[in-house]
């Protein structure tokens, strides 16, 4: 504490260099936050259905091919399966195709056991349930829309040939999944040209016991292995990750780009601190004459470079939260981005990388200039 | 008078890349307590080297250098820094006053190393900057002030630890004369009011007027005073 006065007038003893530095560091960690975040928003959304002792049924030719009715019953009778639901993924938008987030057509009456994870309001359930175009919709949807309970929805077709004009009759509540709407197949079966009325996109399979999942998971697929249409079956997880790799190995792309970025980001701070060591030769010569010894000049060195790159990096990155947090990014990134936010583990990763920076950027100019023969430091003239 | 600095027949060689060039060939002196000491010699005589030793921020070649009684040339690097923060005050040509700090801050950076409180480190820098003459500039930074004034505030910080030593290298060699004169009064005010032990490097014969006495070195070799080389080869 006796010495931070001099750590902050050293820290901005050349105030332009000092905000420059710290500007490059919050643009480079505002970035960082950005991708991490939107990595951990890839994870959350494929842990979505963690814990829920789901498996989703698709076809094994693609999940843009659909598997008939019938395999349900032949799914539900398996031992260890609780129940079975229908859902069919919609892709509808609202207004613009700019309004875009998930619906899909669901059996209404399933949802209780099958998706017992989704909070909804009996009263509600109760109304959506006897409304054939009722729609349940997230609560976070809700917001971003301005939607009441009993407003009327049209949303405009992409895949199947119809326009769902749907009554929002309530709102759920999920840990993770909460921009989504949901109505009822009967619906959706009724809009459809008699072909493909009795297809579905993914029967999702509530089982009893989740070390059953694998075995159940391979009975499924066994069974419809011969059929004309083969299935396969996936934990919900795994469903989900299928469902992100669609778009390549994001995870590494960010990764390294993060990487880069921090690693840039290094050799800038590194170029900044060895200006600013090699400038005070003369002044820390003076120190270590009049007593300072070396391990302290390290310590207060490294903290002052240390505190120059957490600046910048909290500056980036709790700049990037509250900037995520006001502005809607689903909307910003047509549905891509749902409930988008830099969040305490990202932040506290950011502030951990901005402050090893600091160490690794600064920790040769600091050793070099503790390490200075005081006599050399006098004769020196910077 | 007891000796406060003790050097026995030291030699300090300096390494230049393949090349060894000696600045002291074997310099032995006493500076007894409260002496007022004016080195005097050409460029590369060896006279800032021979502070330097006494000042315990570099280390002889050979001999030995015993300052109140501790022989410092033994000492570590830590023991050293240590030492020096108790018992030695420096004064250097260009005063080396850390710019981003006023002049109370300058004062008081020695006695951050020592256990006083804020309020005993503010009444130690008050005074020290009283004895200067700089008791209404304490929070002048060192651009706003003079020449004489930064070196008054050197001089400040130098004595605020009331060192047993002071040091002085050509504190006048880059003042006017004017200055250059208030800087001595100064430091010979220290010396006989304070009883300070003082060593002084100077080109300058008039500044040498201001010690109690002067000892010349050439070729690394007191000419005045005692060296065991000098009487070894008379």
């Amino acid at each position: 504490m006796r010495f931070l006065k001099l750590i902050r007038r050293n820290l901005f003893r050349n105030k332009l260099r000092a905000i420059l530095t710290m500007l490059l560091l919050a643009v480079i960690f505002f970035f960082v936050a950005t991708l991490l975040a939107i990595l951990d928003n890839f994870e959350s959304f494929s842990n979505a259905g963690e814990g829920a002792n789901r498996l989703v049924v698709q076809s094994a030719i693609s999940l843009a091919n659909l598997l008939p009715y019938s395999h349900e019953a032949k799914i539900r009778a398996l031992p260890g399966v609780i129940d079975t639901a229908k859902l069919q993924w919609i892709g509808a938008y609202y207004k613009e195709k700019s309004n875009f987030f998930a619906n899909f057509a669901i059996d209404v009456d399933k949802m209780p056991t099958v998706f017992d994870d989704y909070k909804i309001d009996p009263k509600e359930f109760a109304a959506f349930q006897a409304d054939r175009r009722g729609a349940l919709v997230g609560v976070d949807l809700m917001k971003r829309f301005g939607w009441k309970i009993g407003d009327r929805i049209t949303l405009k077709r992409q895949i199947f040939s119809f326009d769902p004009e749907l009554t929002i009759r309530g709102t759920y509540v999920h840990p993770v999944q909460t921009t989504s709407v949901f109505f009822p197949m009967e619906y959706f079966d009724q809009s459809q040209p008699a072909q493909i009325r009795s297809e579905v996109g993914t029967f999702w399979v509530k089982v009893k016991d989740p070390k059953q999942m694998a075995a159940i998971s391979q009975q499924i697929d066994a069974m419809f292995k011969n059929s004309d249409y083969p299935t396969e079956t996936f934990t919900e997880k795994e469903f989900q990750q299928n469902f992100m790799s669609m778009m390549g190995n994001v995870k590494l792309l960010f990764t390294a780009v993060s990487s880069c970025a921090i690693f840039m980001v290094v050799l800038l701070a590194a170029i900044t601190m060895s200006m600013s060591a090699r400038e005070r030769v003369t002044e820390i010569a003076v120190l270590k004459a009049i007593g300072f010894e070396q391990r302290l000049i390290l310590g207060i060195m490294l903290t002052e470079f240390i505190l120059l790159t957490l600046i910048g990096g909290t500056l980036g990155s709790v700049g990037a939260h509250y900037l995520y947090g006001a502005v809607d990014m689903g909307k910003v990134t047509q549905g891509f981005l749902q409930n988008f936010g830099v969040h305490a583990r990202t932040l506290a990763i950011c502030l951990f990388a901005s402050a090893a920076v600091g160490v690794i950027a600064g920790g040769l100019p600091a050793l070099r200039a503790s390490n200075l023969r005081v006599v050399d430091g006098l004769r020196r003239v910077v | 008078m007891d000796t406060l600095v003790d050097i026995n027949n030291v030699r300090k060689v300096y390494k230049r890349d393949a090349f060894e060039v000696p600045v002291l060939n074997g310099v032995t002196l006493e500076v007894p307590r409260g002496d007022f000491l004016a080195l005097m010699g050409p460029s590369g005589s060896g006279k800032t080297t021979l502070l330097n030793l006494m000042a315990g921020i570099d280390r002889p070649t050979a001999g030995s250098i015993l300052v109140d009684g501790k022989e410092i040339s033994r000492f570590s690097e830590t023991q050293l820094a240590s030492w020096r923060a108790r018992h030695v005050g420096f004064i250097f040509q260009m005063y080396n006053l850390i710019p981003v700090l006023n002049a109370a801050e300058n004062v008081e950076l020695p006695l951050l190393l020592t256990k006083l409180t804020k309020k005993e480190r503010r009444e130690h820098v008050h005074a020290a900057l009283g004895i200067v003459g700089l008791g209404d500039r304490s929070l002048h930074y060192p651009r706003q002030l003079s020449g004489g004034q930064e070196q008054r505030v050197a001089i400040a910080r130098a004595i605020v630890t009331d060192p047993t030593l002071l040091v002085a290298d050509e504190p006048t060699g880059d003042l006017d004369a004017k200055n250059a004169q208030e800087t001595l009064d100064l430091l010979q005010r220290l010396n006989t009011e304070y009883q300070k032990t003082i060593v002084m490097v100077t080109h300058d014969p008039k500044a040498a007027q201001h010690a109690k006495r002067t000892l010349h070195l050439e070729k690394g070799l007191l000419v005045n005073g005692y060296s065991l080389d000098t009487m070894a080869s008379a």
